[in-house]
């Protein structure tokens, strides 16, 4: 019989590096041309509108390296942060969990589905107050309200892909002699995996944007609070600031979550058509 | 030879639903028998029922009447919760798709079944190592499936079963979906590895050709509800070259009487 040869790793690896870093540097380039391209409109706008509807990006930038430059931007960022992580993985945390237990029991996923769609549907925003009603304006309602809206997108996204795997790899894996917590830990949990991911990363800019939320209707400490604060006293650039930051903080949020992907999902194939053309 | 698996009066229809004409038999009184260390293969059309039997030897199926007896006991055949898929690892599966697990490479997919074994030595390591440089995958065990073309996949699958030695393997297709020139060699390879240790194989195929090639003996079914229609014994000598199995004089005889039977 032939003998199939394998391609010669290290050359294809290489040249794979070379040709991908160009794309990225290619990509990158086109990123900051977007980015130049959405400041001369804001530009354009505030010279058209004057600074006081829209600020101007050079003053915004000034008061960011000031804020940044005093620690008061950190101070409330990382306020900010912590209500977004904590909540992050208290709501993140059972939502991946929680299908895993409920796969044997049909029944009981069934008769609490209708309380779990209720949850996902609810609006999220008319429950803040509430939540502020029971757990005071501390960092207890932002991180409730972060939770509850973490929680049901997890947990859908895990059940889907509990639900999405292949019966036969089951059975091929029952047919080799796997056990129950095999099948689980080997075929079960990698398969779902790709899911919980996209459910982490649909979920993590909400966290961001649910403490902001929260922030924003009773609080006394960050980003929304400073949102709150400055749309008050009619300081638009001080606005902007604040929202440059929250930008920046779902920027770095998110490039956590993909790197973290990427390295746990490397049997994947490349899905990413438009990835694959340049 | 003794008999190692015995199927009688195998029959199966899938359940009616409700309101509906009560759905046909597949399969209907069914008999047949497989000897130790024999490589019977079964020819059916398609959509005859030939995965429906395989699914029931394998235990992953119920059946709705009959029996199926592997080594003089009786295999729980009535209802799905008592089905012990692979009979405790005795019977293999080879099914139609690979159904490798994409997050593991080719190699940790063929020490799957070891590992869920817990049978994970230096000796199994270095069997499986030996089948896949057998197969001519060497080089290629740290890709993962994806990585892989449709043959390599299919060998992956085919010693991720032989990997674990059971006496029973049965096949459904494997080749179905390959390629004259990859096919060709795949079988060879089988009739190869089967030649060292003489397993029990149950190969079911479409493609009388092959099917004649590989056996021992044949068996043919026919059309729904499926029976046996004729059996013959392949007494062409091994070991076999695929590639001019057909020019063999016991062939072309063998092939025109199956041709008849298969409707």
């Amino acid at each position: 019989m032939t003998t199939l040869t394998p391609p010669a790793q290290a050359d294809g690896a290489a040249a794979m590096t070379r040709g991908g870093l160009l794309a990225i540097l290619a990509r990158k380039r086109d990123q900051l041309v977007v980015l130049v391209v959405l400041i001369a409109i804001w530009q354009g706008l505030s010279m058209l509108l004057g600074n006081y509807w829209t600020g101007t990006p050079w003053g915004t930038f000034e008061r960011l390296a000031e804020g940044i430059a005093e620690g008061e931007l950190l101070r409330h960022a990382s306020y900010t942060v912590a209500e977004a992580i904590i909540g992050f993985l208290v709501g993140g945390i059972p939502a991946a969990v929680l299908p895993f237990l409920l796969r044997r029991l049909p029944m009981v996923t069934a008769i609490i589905d209708p309380v779990m769609v209720g949850g996902y549907g609810a609006p999220k925003l008319a429950l803040a107050p509430l939540f502020i009603l029971w757990f005071g304006i501390g960092i207890e309602s932002k991180i409730a309200l972060i939770v509850f809206t973490v929680f049901f997108v997890v947990y859908f996204s895990t059940l889907g892909g509990i639900r999405a795997l292949d019966p036969k790899l089951v059975q091929m894996a029952q047919m080799a002699g796997a056990s129950e917590s095999t099948i689980a830990r080997h075929i079960i949990f990698p398969g779902a995996v790709p899911h919980i991911f996209a459910g982490l990363r649909i979920a993590m800019p909400y966290s961001i944007g649910g403490a902001v939320v929260a922030e924003l209707i009773s609080a006394n400490r960050g980003l929304g609070y400073m949102i709150q604060l400055r749309s008050m006293n009619f300081d638009t650039t001080g606005v902007f600031v604040a929202l440059a930051a929250v930008c920046f903080v779902v920027f770095i949020a998110n490039w956590t979550v993909n790197s973290l992907e990427h390295r746990l999902l490397r049997w994947r194939p490349p899905a990413d058509v438009t990835a694959q053309k340049e | 030879m003794t008999e190692l698996l015995e199927v009688r009066n195998l029959s199966k229809r899938f359940a009616t639903r409700a309101g509906r004409e009560p759905s046909p038999w597949i399969i209907r009184d069914l008999s047949f028998s497989v000897a130790d260390g024999e490589f019977l293969t079964i020819v059916g059309p398609s959509g005859g029922g030939k995965t429906t039997l395989l699914n029931m030897i394998a235990q992953i199926d119920t059946a709705s009447g009959g029996e199926i007896i592997f080594q003089s006991k009786q295999a729980p055949l009535n209802d799905k919760k008592s089905l012990k898929p692979g009979l405790n690892c005795q019977i293999g599966y080879v099914t139609q798709e690979d159904n490798l697990l994409p997050w593991r490479t080719c190699l940790e997919n063929v020490l799957f079944p070891l590992m869920a074994q817990g049978r994970l030595t230096e000796e199994t390591r270095e069997r499986a190592q030996s089948l896949i440089r057998a197969v001519g995958l060497a080089g290629w065990e740290t890709h993962y499936p994806h990585e892989l073309s449709g043959g390599m996949r299919k060998r992956t699958s085919l010693i991720r079963t032989l990997v674990y030695d059971p006496p029973v393997i049965l096949m459904d297709e494997p080749f179905g979906a390959l390629d004259a020139q990859t096919r060709a060699q795949l079988q060879e390879d089988l009739l190869r590895l089967w030649n060292l240790g003489r397993k029990t194989i149950v190969f079911v195929t479409h493609d009388i050709t092959e099917a004649i090639a590989l056996a021992d003996r044949t068996l043919v079914l026919t059309r729904q509800p499926s029976k046996v229609a004729g059996e013959h014994v392949i007494t062409i000598p091994r070991p076999r070259d695929m590639r001019d199995v057909v020019t063999q004089p016991e062939f072309i005889d063998i092939y025109r009487r199956i041709r008849a039977q298969v409707q």
